[in-house]
């Protein structure tokens, strides 16, 4: 599937981030990741959906129908409570790979 | 932004949204890429490719989204259960008195089902605990012409039969005596079970320790071994492991312990050891092995594979038939001998079959009693629970959800009534355990098991739903619609419905009690009818002489002379007897064949036939069997003095009409030895109250010597004492002479009366049930529709209705129903009496008193039932009536 060069868990770690501004469409999401991450992490857009279905089964997402401003309906996302819950630990859970992975890689001695 | 909602998504919707969500994405990506310049058919195509395989995407999002529906529906689905049972609960709890009326009035019906099941299924259903049980099959030799239903076998037609069977996998021997047991202090009164030696492998039974019989060892003359019941080994030898190789001295010869037989059930008796045949002096006695016509062994066979009992019963039929062309003088075409082969467990629970069956029909149509009860109550409270159920319905509670409502209702109630029904049918199981033992050898194997235990279970969640489902039904179509406008439009049906049920109770109640009432008649005619003796201050005892010890007549007459010296001396002794039986022993007697002389046997017909009892001179006395003519025995007739005999009134009016039987002669051996007639006494119900007198003839106990024997002793003295004394001079006279069961005589007639007065009882019981349940229901409907027509009693009261007027309303509406109840369920009486009357004893099963006083018992309680609410109708303000509307 696409999204492989991806590391795990960064596109939910994503998804959720783009939601936790408020309700999304699969859509806005999508452009959300390519705009903010100016398209270094490119995904095959279809990666996003079965992204977004999977973590709505675990409970952190809800789905909503409802009219994007141009008059389409749309289905839109929205954080549960416990989707933010677990957003807040995975952020923190990334920086401290992040930082601890880059202490790695700047190490001057074997 | 405006929302729609959509509470339920069945997985159909899944696919439909999946797809307009993805449609969306890509028509988006494609406006997005038009406006940064591309052509409309090149954008779509960008687009398209950035998004990769459109299928697979779509077909792992459906696969994702299912999966997702499908838990959130099991999860909705289980905190709706458990939302319905807490929401049971609190309601149940709300209402104590109707819960615990109703959860009484189910466990007191399943209580008594369960009860009367575990009988039924212990002692009809169970299949026999030996292998194959099924395969065993009771053999009989009737001689239906003579009157006898199982002559039994002698030990030349056990060798006939063996020889030529090939239905028949084997066949065993089987009788029973008791005998004296020495080598552990105490000299012991055994009873022993004298078998063929391969009877526990036919039975397929294996010792718990050592071994069962080896073939050969019911040879003559083989070693002398015995096998111990598992309860004598267990009371009587403390469960010694070390037993097997012990010796007992019987009949003077030691006997080996071989083995110890498993905790069963024993058929067809209970022993306490079993002995092979050779070992028994009477079954080894050169008269008994070579004489065709000493009949006393019971047989058994297992059916061979493929076999059934009915071609096993052709084959021997075919058997019998050449034996009594071969042997004529043994079979007088007369008596009518044949053959018949009964499945075992058919022959073990024939007598016990048709109580259980009433009894578990009984105790079926009172559980009926008690659904219909409480389909009432909960449809009154339905009723009043209308304004609750329109709320639930307006806040969007559909049908199903109310039905699942009233279901965890009823489970609940239903459930904590058959625990509680188990919990009753535990405590009365060791009474009815005593009663079925009466009449079965299978009581034993009555008990609460798993089944029993299902069937509890069974019973609580049928009713269960039937609670659900009733009130539900006259409502079905509207009861939404009804609820909603908050009305009482669902009373009309549901009130048609309460009445019927009421009705159907007050039939069945009927039912009921004309059973029971027919019961207790028969009771009550068994009570009433003279058994032919007078069994106050009269104590009886069996005596079984050791048959070694005593091995002349003189000795053995001379131990019952002296005993009966010694305790005629003793204080508050009146009279002492000795005898071989007393009445309603249980012991069956000997029947023989007689003729009388200048009465020639007329060939083909039944050779005249009559049980024989032995009596010392005082028996007769002692019981108060009346003299009718001629004289008693006296001290005189001995041996050595002509033998006598004194006859009942049955055989003199048989034999000798219009005649005076004394000093005729009788001879039971061809002519060889004469016997005459020297008196006629009353006849003595001996076999059982219910049992007509047969012909019997006394003989002097002097003369007939019969190491079996009975004492029967009257005396003023109370009844232990007198047993303290009977036991006190046995032992001063042999010490190793035990005495088996001294019992009051009245004790024994009020055995005799059991079966039947517990029968009764529990009809009764189970009657008087179903009376109380169904005056409850009736009450519960009266005061119910008084309660919904306060406002139309008002009115007429208003127009100036007595009160009187207005309580022979109500009476007159509620006895209705009880007439129209009254006379289906006399019809219903009238057609399943019948099945009864096989337990009737001096009433017909339409018995119109019986029926009468049913009917009048019914009416008056029933009046009584209605009279509370008929006064509470009287008393209704017609002004505050009308003001509540």
């Amino acid at each position: 599937m696409a999204g492989s060069d991806l590391y795990v868990g960064t596109l939910d770690l994503l998804i959720l981030k783009a939601l936790s501004w408020g309700p999304m469409h699969g859509y806005a999401i999508g452009r959300w990741i390519r705009q903010t991450t100016e398209d270094v992490l490119s995904v095959q857009e279809g990666a996003l959906y079965p992204a977004l279905h999977r973590i709505q089964r675990k409970g952190w997402l809800e789905e909503e129908w409802g009219m994007t401003d141009s008059g389409r309906e749309a289905k839109y996302y929205r954080l549960t409570p416990a989707g933010r819950r677990h957003l807040r630990s995975e952020i923190v859970r990334w920086r401290a790979y992040a930082t601890a992975v880059g202490a790695a890689l700047d190490a001057v001695t074997a | 932004m405006r929302r729609l909602f959509r509470l339920t998504r069945p997985s159909t919707e899944v696919s439909r949204d999946l797809a307009s969500e993805l449609q969306f994405h890509l028509d988006m990506r494609t406006q997005e890429l038009i406006e940064s310049g591309l052509p409309p058919e090149a954008a779509r195509d960008a687009a398209l490719r950035a998004f990769g395989d459109l299928r697979a995407v779509e077909a792992e999002c459906r696969g994702i989204a299912r999966q997702r529906v499908r838990e959130r529906e099991r999860k909705a689905n289980m905190v709706g259960i458990v939302q319905d049972v807490r929401y049971a609960w609190r309601t149940l709890r709300k209402t104590p008195g109707f819960t615990l009326v109703v959860v009484l009035t189910l466990a007191l019906g399943i209580g008594a089902n369960t009860a009367i099941f575990s009988m039924v299924r212990g002692v009809l259903l169970r299949p026999l605990p030996y292998a194959d049980g099924q395969r065993l099959v009771f053999l009989q030799q009737p001689a239906t012409r003579a009157g006898v239903q199982n002559t039994q076998f002698s030990v030349a037609e056990l060798a006939d039969y063996r020889a030529q069977s090939r239905a028949l996998a084997g066949i065993v021997e089987y009788h029973s005596m008791p005998f004296i047991l020495l080598g552990r202090g105490e000299p012991l009164r055994v009873q022993t079970g004298v078998v063929s030696a391969n009877f526990f492998d036919l039975l397929g039974v294996r010792p718990l320790l050592g071994r069962g019989f080896r073939p050969g060892e019911d040879a003559p003359g083989a070693e002398p071994v015995l096998v111990l019941s598992y309860g004598f080994w267990r009371d009587r030898l403390g469960g010694d492991p070390g037993v097997v190789g012990r010796h007992f001295t019987m009949n003077d010869h030691v006997h080996t312990v071989i083995g110890v037989l498993p905790p069963i059930p024993q058929y067809p008796g209970a022993n306490d050891v079993y002995m092979p045949s050779s070992a028994c002096p009477f079954r080894s006695s050169e008269t008994m092995v070579r004489t065709r016509v000493m009949r006393m062994l019971t047989l058994f066979g297992r059916l061979a594979p493929g076999v059934s009992s009915e071609q096993a019963q052709v084959e021997l039929e075919g058997i019998s038939g050449r034996l009594h062309a071969e042997y004529a003088d043994a079979y007088p075409a007369g008596d009518g001998f044949g053959i018949r082969v009964t499945p075992l467990q058919a022959q073990l629970t024939a007598q016990a079959r048709p109580t259980l069956l009433l009894l578990l029909g009984t105790a079926l149509f009172v559980l009926l009693i008690a659904c219909a009860n409480v389909a009432n109550l909960s449809l009154a409270r339905l009723v009043r629970r209308e304004r609750e159920m329109a709320l639930r319905a307006a806040l969007g509670a559909d049908r199903a959800r109310i039905f699942r409502q009233l279901l965890a209702e009823g489970l609940l109630l239903s459930l904590a009534a058959a625990a509680a029904g188990l919990v009753f049918a535990a405590g009365g199981l060791g009474l009815l355990t005593a009663f079925a033992a009466r009449m079965t050898p299978r009581a034993g194997e009555i008990a609460l098991d798993g089944p029993v235990l299902g069937f509890a279970l069974g019973l609580g969640l049928l009713t269960g739903l039937l609670f659900a489902l009733l009130p539900a039904l006259p409502s079905r179509a509207s009861v939404v619609a009804a609820l909603k406008d908050g009305g009482g439009s669902t009373g009309a049906g549901s009130h048609r419905l309460r009445s019927v049920l009421v009705v159907a109770q007050v039939a069945v109640s009927v039912v009921l009690l004309v059973g029971a009432g027919l019961m207790l008649r028969s009771v009550l005619a068994l009570q009433g009818v003279d058994p032919g003796f007078n069994p106050e201050q009269v104590l009886a005892a069996k005596l079984d002489l050791n048959f070694s010890k005593y091995t002349t007549n003189e000795q053995f007459q001379q131990f019952h002379q002296r005993l009966r010296e010694r305790l005629a001396a003793q204080p508050g002794v009146a009279l002492v007897a000795s005898s071989r039986g007393y009445p309603l022993d249980g012991r069956r007697s000997f029947a023989f064949d007689f003729e009388i002389e200048g009465h020639p046997l007329e060939p083909g017909r039944a050779r005249p036939q009559a049980d024989f009892r032995v009596a010392s001179p005082d028996y007769f006395r002692a019981l108060g069997i009346p003299l009718v003519t001629g004289r008693l025995f006296t001290d005189r007739d001995g041996l050595q003095t002509p033998s006598v005999a004194i006859i009942n009134q049955s055989m003199a009016r048989r034999y000798w009409l219009g005649q005076d039987p004394v000093g005729q002669r009788i001879t039971a051996d061809t002519g060889k030895t004469w016997t005459t007639i020297v008196g006629v006494v009353g006849d003595v119900r001996q076999y059982g109250l219910e049992t007509d007198p047969v012909d019997e003839m006394y003989l002097p106990f002097d003369q007939i010597p019969l190491r079996e024997g009975a004492l029967v002793v009257r005396g003023s003295a109370d009844p232990a004492t007198l047993a303290r004394r009977v036991k006190e001079e046995v032992l001063a006279l042999d010490p190793e002479q035990p005495l088996a069961g001294a019992r009051p005589l009245t004790e024994v007639r009020a055995d005799a009366l059991a079966p039947a007065r517990l029968t009764a009882t529990l009809l009764g019981m189970f009657a008087g049930l179903a009376l109380v349940i169904t005056a409850a229901g009736l009450a519960g409907l009266m005061a119910f529709s008084v309660s919904q027509r306060t406002q139309e009693i008002g009115v007429r009261m208003a127009l100036g209705a007595a009160r009187s007027e207005v309580m022979a309303m109500v009476l007159r509406h509620g006895l209705r129903l009880v007439v129209i109840g009254l006379v289906a369920g006399a019809a219903g009486a009238l057609a399943l009496s019948r099945a009864m009357s096989g337990l009737l004893y001096g009433v017909t099963p339409t018995d119109a008193p019986t029926f009468a006083a049913t009917a009048a018992v019914l009416v008056s309680i029933a009046a009584l039932a209605c009279l509370i609410p008929a006064r509470r109708a009287s008393t209704v303000d017609p002004m505050v009536a009308l003001r509540s509307t």
